[in-house]
């Protein structure tokens, strides 16, 4: 049978980097093929390319044998090649329905939208991955956990031949991701073929078919999967870097200190109903449950950009919000990065005050202090004078954990949600070593995960939010049961969020 | 060059192209030979010393409102009001300078005349400002209904009292408040034609506003929050402040651009007294593209445009000229994916 979609030698640069340089791979019917790979090797790129959304320097993709125009994603989504990108092409000021039928609007006689069609549709995808989503909230209101699935259901509607999914998983919940590979097994037992990128080998192990290694713009080596074979994956781990992994965190015994950040009985709208909890000096404390329970607000509110409606947030140095906790946000495009300013200035946003003498930025204390920061979130230095969307979306995440990180080492409490959202695993080890770090200084640390796996490697204890408010506090050690029990236990609600997004 | 710069210059190219051919098929429809149209309006300008004078005496004024409109553009607003920021200041600054005492010497006479046409222009920056930061009014919005309250204002003023009596003018500026002509400052060649000193002041300003959003905090912030509001926020930079500011200082830019002509030209303030600048410039920043030599550039180009006009104005009339600039704005705006962001901002945000 001849593969539904071959790339052949595709090649593309960006100034002196070679993001992808020739590369041929062939994806086949019915299988679901893993494209992996350390932030920045080239998936995202070389999978743009195969989607016609980034026009190949050389080479072609070809769907059934003959060739696409190169960089017209609208053919290629004709030809039936559709892909979730790894950065969200959602209309913000859009519903969930409208963009998940945006320009496949299902219509009555005389071009009327059928809504109640479209909603039919919309709700049999999601269904078929399991999620359920708030049709009606707008794109800008919800957090990343529910873009992500809109994304998906988005693509499963469009009914591709091919589908392409860039990093679907690293903002979903384990239930969530086997929910959604079982999905994609049905579509490919029917015919179509699969791509996924992902940084979780585990899911490589358990659900591919197919793995190929990208490094620095090269294919490395394609595998086929015999049933999740551990010395394969071992093989894999070691194309991906070139070297054997790093060790696993060691987790350390902490003796947490007085208490740095208390929030009492918080209340935000519908999303925050009463949310209560302290955590110590010296103490890494995770918040897991499903995207959409509340995390959003919470951060908001910890942050200082939203005010709540009732409750209050307390830390040591500081009253409430602003300047007591050091942030990472979600989005990292929206909230996290400027992202068509350089990545130097964005690795030092919000602290021009530190670098400025009379007004005048000084050039050379700034350039200085970026470097370091590049070097502790091991980007390159040339990377400093790209703009921040010109990186890959590991190499994003970097920064925004690295400014932050290192920015906020003053601030007494650090709350980071989705900490290690796309980044590789040696990346992911690195930040989870900051992590540690900065409570072993003495922060209060609080993450937020959809990852439980990541939580229960960093924590102390384990809160679980479930319908705006803390339903369950466990050990890191405690069953999987009694986590999906606290998080699941009564029926996803349907969020309201406020508005209240700045422009 | 970036895929996205390439593009916004081809946009700028594309643009000025269609608003040429607009113009040039106006005349042909109007019974004229483009060609010798076009060739008068080279040589009514560049071909002649008092052309050249009075394009850049054009060119002065809007290089000072483009670096007004391509300041507040940075910072993410659209500030169409330097039309009434600029004709206020006019009339402020020739209220100031005729009122100052007759023996005040020329280095405190300029410098307060001066600021008062910048602190005109940035006081008809607050509403929009205020409205802006604290209600998320729409500035587009706030500036346009500006200006008709300049309109309105400076007629009041003038029928009651500014003016003198019988006229639409001002009282004459004392001399020490004058900018220098150049043709009086040695450039003989420019002979009659009113270029002055504002001039290389406006050179200046250009200058500093380039260097200020580079090199300061304030600046770079401004610039950081026009690229993008949310994230600014989030990393705790003043957003509001910041847009607040970009507005105050591009208001008061508008309004330093009326010192050429009532200070360096005319002596005085009359009814429509450097019309037209304001919304000119709005073409010289959406040419200019945020850079200065750029909006240099496009300040000569719309000033040889205006002073063209007066140079055919015998065979066709000389709004063939304003043509071109309407096309050059609406289609840098509809190409330009930042213009759009910012116009469009409430509508899709
Ligand atoms: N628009 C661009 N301009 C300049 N460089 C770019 C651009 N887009 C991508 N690159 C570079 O191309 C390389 C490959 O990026 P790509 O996004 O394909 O990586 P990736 O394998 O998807 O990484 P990640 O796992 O972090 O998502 C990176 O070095 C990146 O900086
Ligand atoms: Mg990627």
């Amino acid at each position: 049978m001849p593969a539904i979609l071959s790339l052949d030698r595709l090649e593309k640069r960006y100034g002196a980097v070679r993001a992808v340089a020739g590369v041929s791979l062939e994806f086949d019917a019915g299988r679901v093929h893993a494209v992996v790979g350390e932030n920045g090797a080239g998936k995202s790129t070389l999978l743009r390319m195969a989607a016609g959304i980034v026009r190949p320097d050389a080479g072609a993709v070809r769907v059934l044998g003959t060739a696409l125009p190169p960089g017209n994603a609208r053919e290629a989504i004709r030809r039936g090649v559709g892909m979730v990108q790894q950065q969200f092409a959602l209309a913000a000021s859009l519903t969930a329905l409208q963009n998940a039928i945006l320009g496949a609007e299902p219509v009555r006689a005389l071009g009327a939208l059928d809504v109640r069609r479209a909603r039919e549709r919309a709700d049999a995808a999601a269904q078929e991955i399991g999620v359920a989503l708030d049709w009606d909230a707008r794109v800008e209101t919800m957090g990343v956990g529910d873009r992500q699935r809109l994304e998906i259901v988005r693509t499963l509607m469009r009914e591709a031949k091919v589908v392409i999914l860039d990093e679907p998983t690293a903002v979903l919940t384990p239930g969530e991701a086997d929910a959604l590979y079982a999905t994609l097994r049905r579509l490919a037992e029917a015919g179509r073929a699969v791509v996924v990128v992902t940084h979780r080998l585990d899911e490589v192990r358990r659900y591919a078919d197919v793995a190929s290694v990208i490094r620095r713009g090269v294919l490395v080596s394609t595998r086929t999967m015999h049933g999740g074979a551990e010395d394969s994956i071992a093989a894999i781990t070691r194309d991906i870097m070139g070297a054997e992994p790093p060790p696993q965190l060691e987790r350390a015994r902490r003796t947490p200190g007085e208490v740095r950040l208390a929030v009492r009985d918080l209340h935000s709208g519908r999303a925050l109903r009463g949310v209560r909890f302290e955590v110590r000096s010296g103490e890494i404390v995770g918040i897991a449950g499903v995207d959409g329970n509340g995390q959003h607000e919470l951060v908001r509110v910890l942050a200082g950009l939203d005010a709540p409606d009732a409750g209050e947030v307390h830390s040591v140095g500081g009253g409430g919000g602003i300047g007591c906790a050091a942030v990472v946000h979600e989005d990292r495009l929206a909230e996290g990065l400027v992202p068509s300013a350089l990545v130097r200035d964005n690795l030092v946003l919000g602290e021009l005050a530190r670098f400025t003498r009379f007004g005048i930025v000084d050039a050379a204390a700034l350039d200085r202090e970026a470097h370091v920061r590049a070097a502790r979130a091991q980007l390159s230095a040339a990377s400093l004078d790209l703009p921040a969307s010109a990186l890959s979306g590991g190499n994003q995440q970097r920064v925004v954990v690295a400014r932050v990180v290192c920015g906020g080492e003053r601030a007494p409490v650090l709350v980071l949600a989705q900490p290690t959202r796309g980044v590789d695993l040696i990346a992911a080890r690195a930040i989870h070593g900051e992590i540690v770090r900065a409570a072993e200084s003495g922060k209060a640390v609080l993450v937020l995960s959809a990852d439980l796996a990541e939580l229960r490697v960093l924590c102390d204890r384990i809160l679980v939010l479930a319908r705006g408010r803390i339903a369950a506090e466990l050990p890191p050690d405690a069953p999987d049961a009694r986590f999906g029990e606290a998080m699941l236990g009564a029926p996803r609600p349907v969020v309201e969020r406020s508005s209240e997004v700045a422009p | 060059m970036t895929a996205a710069s390439r593009s916004a210059v081809l946009a700028t190219v594309a643009g000025l192209a269609a608003g040429w051919l607009a113009a040039m098929l106006l005349v042909w429809l109007y019974g004229e030979s483009p060609r010798a149209i076009a060739l008068q309006l080279v040589t009514g300008t560049w071909a002649v010393p008092y052309g050249v004078g009075q394009v850049l005496y054009k060119a002065t004024a809007l290089l000072l409102t483009g670096v007004a409109v391509d300041l507040a553009l940075r910072a993410g607003l659209f500030n169409i009001g330097a039309e009434g920021q600029l004709a206020v200041a006019g009339l402020a600054v020739a209220g100031t300078a005729a009122g100052l005492p007759a023996t005040t010497p020329a280095w405190i006479a300029l410098p307060t005349a001066l600021a008062t046409a910048a602190l005109a222009g940035a006081a008809w920056a607050v509403v929009p400002m205020v409205l802006r930061v604290r209600y998320h009014g729409h500035e587009v919005i706030s500036t346009i209904m500006m200006n008709r309250v300049a309109d309105a204002l400076v007629a009041f003023c003038l029928a009651r009292g500014m003016a003198l009596p019988g006229t639409v003018r001002t009282a004459d500026a004392i001399p020490a408040t004058h900018l220098p002509r150049l043709d009086a400052v040695g450039l003989r060649a420019l002979h009659g034609s009113s270029v002055s000193a504002a001039l290389p002041l406006a050179v200046g300003v250009t200058a500093c506003v380039a260097v200020w959003l580079r090199r300061s905090r304030i600046g770079r912030e401004v610039v950081l929050v026009g690229m993008s509001p949310r994230a600014c926020e989030a990393a705790h930079i003043p957003v509001g402040r910041r847009l607040g500011v970009a507005l105050l200082v591009s208001g008061a830019i508008a309004g330093l651009a009326a010192a050429g002509p009532v200070l360096g030209n005319k002596g005085y303030f009359e009814s429509g007294l450097g019309a037209g600048a304001g919304f000119g410039g709005i073409a010289v920043a959406l040419i200019g593209r945020g850079h200065p030599v750029g909006l240099g550039l496009a300040a000569l180009l719309f000033g040889t445009l205006d002073q063209g006009g007066l140079a055919i104005n015998g065979r066709v009339p000389m709004e063939v000229v304003t043509v071109v600039q309407g096309v050059v704005i609406a289609a840098v705006a509809l190409a330009d994916a930042r213009i759009r962001a910012v116009a469009l901002r409430g509508v899709t945000s």
